[in-house]
This record gives C-alpha cells, sequence and structure tokens, in this order.
C-alpha cells in the first residue's frame, strides 16, 4: 500500500483514460471492418458524416507544420524552429489521424492503394489522397531527428540516432515540398466540395481559400494550445513565452484574413436566388445550423479570439490565451462539420415540374461512429502526450542549444583559416 | 560544405525522376486516347415516352433480376410527378450515361469510365466506396452497398435471371444500361433496341413500349427517328451534363 500509493499519478490517470478510449475505439473500428458501413448513420442521401469532418479537422490542425516550417525555413525566421518542431509532430500525428479515418470510412479499406496506382488526375480526392500520402512521407522524414533524440534510441543505436538528426539539413527542402504539397491539398479539401455542381451551395471557387486559410489559423492554434498547456501540466516541456506571443498575434491576424474572406464569400451568396444555394445558406444563417453558423463559427470561432489575440493585454495573459487558441481548433472544426453537412442537408431535385429543392433528413452519427472517432482522437492525444515526455517535442531549451551548435560548427572553418 | 552540393544534386535527381512520372503517365494516357477512337462509331441513348408510361413499375424489377440488384436498391426510379388532364404522369430515371458525368470526373480510382459507346461503366473491382461519386451524381443514380446482399433476389426469376456478377459490400453501383446485353448481343450480330436479346431489359419488358433504346449515330434508327419527329427534353440540361437519356413529354392524347 504504502510503495503503490505515491506511484498513482496525474499522467497515469491520463494515460490510462485515454488507453481505454483507445481500446474502445479499436474495438468499434474492428466492428465496422468486419461488419461494413452498416453500422452507421450514413445513408444514400448523407453520405458522409462524423468521420469526414474528423478527417478535414485533422488535417486543417495539421497546418501549423507547413507554414510554422516555410516561416522558419524559408523566410528564415530561426527564432520559431521550437515551435515549428511542435508543429512538425502535431502535423505527423494529424495525418496519421485522417488516414486511419479514411481506411474506415471507404467502403473497401483493402483497395486504399488503388488511387495510388490508378490516377485520375481529374479527381481532387485523387490529388488529396496523393499529396496526403507524398506528404506523410515528408512529415516522417521531418520529425526523424525528433525521434532521433529519444533517450532509449541514443543509448542503444547512437549512429542511428545520429544519421536520423542528421536529416534536419534537408529541413529547407522538405519545408519546399511540404508547402507545396500543403498549398495543394489543404485548399483542395475546400475544392473538392467546391467543384462539385450538383450542390449549388458548395458550387462556389472561395471554399478552397478559406480551406487554407482557416486551416493555418487552426494548425498555429492548436500548436502553441498544446506548447502552452504541456508546460503547465508538466515538467518535461518548457516554453519561451515571447515566441509563443507573437505566433498567436499571427494567428489573430489569419483570423481577420479569414474572416475578410468569409465575409465576401457569405455576402455574395445572398444576392441571387441560386436554387439549393439560398437554402443552404439559410439552414446556416436562420436554420438548424445556425447555432452552429453564428455561434460556433463567427462568434466563438473568429470574432472573439481576434480580439483576445489582437489585444496585447489579454494575448499576454496565459488563460485567456489559451481561451482563445482553444476557440479557434473549435471553431474550424464547426466550419468543416457545418460545410459537409449543409451542403448533403440540401440536394436539387431532377424532376421537371416539382419543387427544385428537396431535403434530405438529418443525420445524427451512430454510437460506433462515435466511438471509433473518440479512439481515433485519444490516439492523438496519447502520442502527443507520449511525445512531450520521452521525445520533448515542447522544449524551446533545447533547440536553442541545437542551434547555438550548429553555429559553432560553422564557426570552426573559419578559425581554421 | 560537401553536404551541401549533394543536396543540390539530389534535388536536381528528385525532380528529373518527377519529370520522367509525368511524362510516362502522359504516354499511357495518349494511348487510351487512341483505344477510345475505335468506338465503332455507336452511340447508344435512351428514349422514354412519358405519354406512353403507365407507372406499372417493370421495368424496376426486371432490372433487379437481370442485373441482380438488391431489393433496397433501384437502379431505375419511378416517379409520379403530376398529371396531365386526367392521365397520371410518370418518370422513370436510369442512369443518365452522362457525356459529361460528374461522376467519372470526381473519382478517385478511374472506377467510373466512359466506353466507346458512350455508357459509363463501373468496375466494381476497383472502386474504394468513398462515395464521392454518389454525392456528385445530380440525378441520385447512385447507390451504396451498405451491406452485403446475401440470400435469394426476390425478382428472382419471376423477372428474369441474373446476367452480372453481384456486387460486394462496399462499392457504390448504378445502372448499365444492360451494357452485358448489348455486348453479347452484337457479338451474336443482333442490333440492340431491335433485337430483345440485345437490348436493355427495362425496355424489354415494358408493356406499352414507353422505353425505346437505339443508336443516335444511325439515322434509321427507331431513337434517332423519333427524337426528329418529336419534342424531346433532358434532366437538367443547364448543368451541361450531356445525359443519354430523352424524355418525350406526356400529352393529353397518347402520340405514336
Amino acid at each position: 500500500m504504502k510503495i503503490k500509493l505515491p506511484k498513482f499519478s496525474l499522467w497515469m490517470a491520463w494515460v490510462g483514460g485515454l488507453a481505454v478510449l483507445l481500446v474502445a475505439g479499436v474495438a468499434a473500428g474492428v466492428m465496422v471492418l468486419w461488419k461494413g458501413l452498416s453500422l452507421t448513420h450514413l445513408t444514400d442521401m448523407i453520405p458522409w458524416g462524423l468521420w469526414i469532418t474528423i478527417d478535414l479537422s485533422s488535417i486543417a490542425m495539421s497546418a501549423g507544420a507547413f507554414s510554422l516550417c516555410a516561416v522558419v525555413y524559408l523566410l528564415n525566421l530561426k527564432r520559431y524552429q521550437p515551435v515549428a518542431r511542435t508543429a512538425t509532430f502535431i502535423g505527423l500525428i494529424g495525418y496519421t489521424m485522417a488516414v486511419l479515418t479514411l481506411l474506415l470510412d471507404i467502403g473497401r479499406p483493402d483497395r486504399f492503394w488503388h488511387s495510388l496506382i490508378f490516377w485520375n488526375k481529374h479527381s481532387l480526392l485523387w490529388e488529396v489522397t496523393m499529396c496526403v500520402t507524398l506528404y506523410l512521407g515528408v512529415l516522417a522524414l521531418e520529425a526523424l531527428p525528433i525521434f532521433a533524440s529519444f533517450g532509449w534510441l541514443r543509448s542503444h543505436w547512437p549512429k542511428l540516432a545520429d544519421r536520423m538528426s542528421r536529416i534536419h539539413h534537408f529541413a529547407p527542402y522538405l519545408a519546399i515540398a511540404g508547402l507545396a504539397l500543403s498549398m495543394l491539398h489543404q485548399s483542395s479539401l475546400g475544392a473538392l466540395y467546391g467543384v462539385l455542381k450538383a450542390r449549388p451551395l458548395w458550387y462556389r471557387p472561395d471554399i478552397s481559400v478559406l480551406f487554407i486559410v482557416s486551416a493555418i489559423a487552426g494548425g498555429m492554434s492548436l500548436t502553441v494550445l498544446a506548447s502552452m498547456l504541456s508546460v503547465r501540466l508538466t515538467k518535461h516541456a518548457n516554453v519561451d513565452n515571447n515566441i509563443l506571443d507573437r505566433v498567436a498575434q499571427i494567428i489573430g491576424w489569419v483570423l481577420v484574413v479569414y474572416l475578410y474572406f468569409r465575409f465576401w464569400d457569405a455576402l455574395s451568396m445572398t444576392y441571387t436566388y441560386e436554387p439549393g444555394r439560398t437554402e443552404g445558406l439559410a439552414q446556416l444563417t436562420a436554420g438548424n445550423l445556425s447555432f452552429n453558423f453564428w455561434i460556433g463559427e463567427m462568434l466563438l470561432g473568429a470574432v472573439v479570439p481576434i480580439i483576445l489575440l489582437l489585444n496585447k493585454r489579454t494575448r499576454s495573459l496565459p488563460l485567456w490565451r489559451m481561451l482563445a487558441l482553444a476557440l479557434v481548433v473549435g471553431g474550424v472544426v464547426a466550419y468543416r462539420w457545418d460545410t459537409n453537412i449543409s451542403g448533403l442537408l440540401i440536394t436539387l431535385s431532377y424532376l421537371p415540374g416539382e419543387p427544385a429543392v428537396a431535403y434530405s433528413g438529418a443525420y445524427f452519427p451512430s454510437i460506433i461512429e462515435i466511438l471509433t472517432g473518440a479512439g481515433i482522437i485519444s490516439y492523438g492525444l496519447l502520442s502527443f502526450s507520449l511525445g512531450v515526455r520521452y521525445l520533448k517535442v515542447v522544449d524551446h531549451n533545447s533547440t536553442k542549444v541545437h542551434i547555438a551548435d550548429s553555429k559553432v560548427i560553422g564557426a570552426v572553418p573559419v578559425t581554421g583559416d | 560544405m560537401t553536404q551541401k552540393k549533394i543536396t543540390r544534386r539530389d534535388f536536381i535527381k528528385l525532380t528529373a525522376v518527377g519529370a520522367t512520372v509525368l511524362a510516362g503517365s502522359q504516354v499511357i494516357r495518349r494511348a487510351q486516347a487512341l483505344e477510345t477512337a475505335e468506338s465503332g462509331g455507336r452511340q447508344w441513348v435512351m428514349v422514354i415516352d412519358q405519354s406512353k408510361c403507365t407507372g406499372c413499375g417493370y421495368c424496376t424489377l426486371a432490372c433487379r433480376a437481370h442485373n441482380d440488384v438488391p431489393p433496397d436498391i433501384s437502379w431505375n426510379v419511378v416517379t409520379k410527378t403530376g398529371t396531365v388532364g386526367a392521365q397520371d404522369v410518370f418518370i422513370a430515371r436510369p442512369c443518365m450515361q452522362c457525356a459529361h458525368a460528374p461522376c467519372v470526373e470526381v473519382c478517385p480510382v478511374r472506377a467510373s469510365t466512359y466506353r466507346p459507346d458512350g455508357i459509363v461503366k463501373m468496375d466494381y473491382d476497383r472502386c474504394i466506396g468513398c462515395r464521392y461519386c454518389e454525392i456528385a451524381c445530380p440525378y441520385g443514380a447512385r447507390s451504396f452497398n451498405w451491406k452485403y446482399f446475401d440470400g435469394p433476389n426476390p425478382s428472382v426469376p419471376e423477372w428474369g435471371q441474373p446476367e452480372i456478377e453481384r456486387r460486394p459490400r462496399g462499392v457504390v453501383e448504378k445502372c448499365s444500361f444492360c451494357f452485358q446485353r448489348i455486348d453479347r448481343g452484337l457479338s451474336l450480330g443482333l442490333t440492340p433496341g431491335i433485337d430483345e436479346d440485345a437490348t436493355p431489359a427495362c425496355s424489354v419488358v415494358c408493356p406499352v413500349g414507353a422505353r425505346l433504346f437505339g443508336d443516335l449515330n444511325d439515322p434509321d434508327s427507331n431513337v434517332s427517328k423519333l427524337l426528329k419527329g418529336r419534342t424531346s427534353y433532358r434532366l437538367r440540361e443547364d448543368l451541361g451534363t450531356s445525359p443519354r437519356v430523352y424524355y418525350l413529354s406526356a400529352t393529353e392524347e397518347p402520340q405514336s
């Protein structure tokens, strides 16, 4: 008794709780693979639901990786490197989450590789699949130096760890590849909806721009939020508050850009009566999605965080800053959910002489969908927690030393002269 | 310093590899384009005469039997749309076999393709079940196999015998203009639209002859003549999908 009690810690409760959710999610996932998608509440009218939202959201939440890596290695703002390191790790987790969700969501997971072999270059979904696959490779390479810092690896396989950390020299090239691939698929995840002429609410070019801008805001927000939470919850993390403050301010401005585009996008939709589009927009602004839209996406997802993050006083208070970042994350998830479901709930009738607009009924995810979703999210949280503890992914000191080291190495030939 | 040189060289190498892959895919694409050039000159279309259709639904049942379609899926949906005079008006909706098909455009694996004769063909061994085509189709012509269809087909044998393989769970399926019947019929020297064994099952079973089938490229085919003689319309023409299913409007007096 005396020995056991101190062993129980908050850390163990956290990991234990996540592990339970993970096991439940795996069990539900096995059920889906075994029994098929009839276990979901998806129908031919609403074929995409919760899983697609998780998929879109986890890719959006990973956008911190490409944007911050571009800032560090292409704009050469080296002081953001420790944040980019955290973002890269989150990106790797996010993309694996997306791939796992997609595997469940397609009817034939055994054929997932078909899109890599049978190219349809006209299909945005093909383009997204290729980009996600390639970018997962880029992220894995970018994350190799992070895994190289694992203590056990360093002591047992020092040469391997050394080689892995040397990938760091390719960082600028990887950043270019990551930027190109992300510019493509982060926006084409929106264009995926935007090119469907059969669905007038989606059929507009702005949706792709909105997706990438909101992803940049959401991805950077999650990175900073996760860093700040790690510092408060463990002693394995440390941050440079000035850097995080600066990134939080950038997020505020990105949100302003997002809200600006979003405003003109929504306003332009109100001016012409386009059957299906007007009804879809009405569903968002006055119908059953209006709470999500006005409160979730607009007020809490954009306006409040803009105020909190651009106001120096609130931004410098950790609690307010964390609240604002959490709201941004929630707002981006709400945007993804609303985009998907609003377009699916409204269909256009093909029948002549019938009312143009038809409603597809309602959708609420089944318990199996929720359990697998929770499992995938807990996999993400668990991976990040282990990363903070064993790979020091939130450590603004060690990378500083690393930068200092490379400067010393760079200085050696000079002294040799 | 030496390391930088290697990275640059590697970068160029990678670019070269990428360019080769792209060029290769273009060559393959060109080869495919050549293939489609041998179309045989036929363009299959269906003409549905609403002035004759009584809404009996035999077409749907024959389709279910000949294509082994599960009872909860319809490749061909018949809906009552209103009345003209004292008569009810129905509309039968198979797959439109669009010339510019959104489903073909969006499929990430090229599981939906255009046949040289214009039919939009599904490859059920390739489909990954992402359901993007279902969302993209303006006509609701596609259905997903949410569960495996096992057990006997209630439409068999009363309405016909299955001619194609049952689809597995997890793929999208749709009307094919019964191309298995067309292909087999042509190989036997029959004419689709005239000989029953070479004509889609829905057209053959129709008791009032409201569904006609034939080659639009043949000026003497019954469909060409009919479309020349009467005013026809297609569904959602505003979308620019160019459907291959034409409708003749219901009129007060049935026309021949």
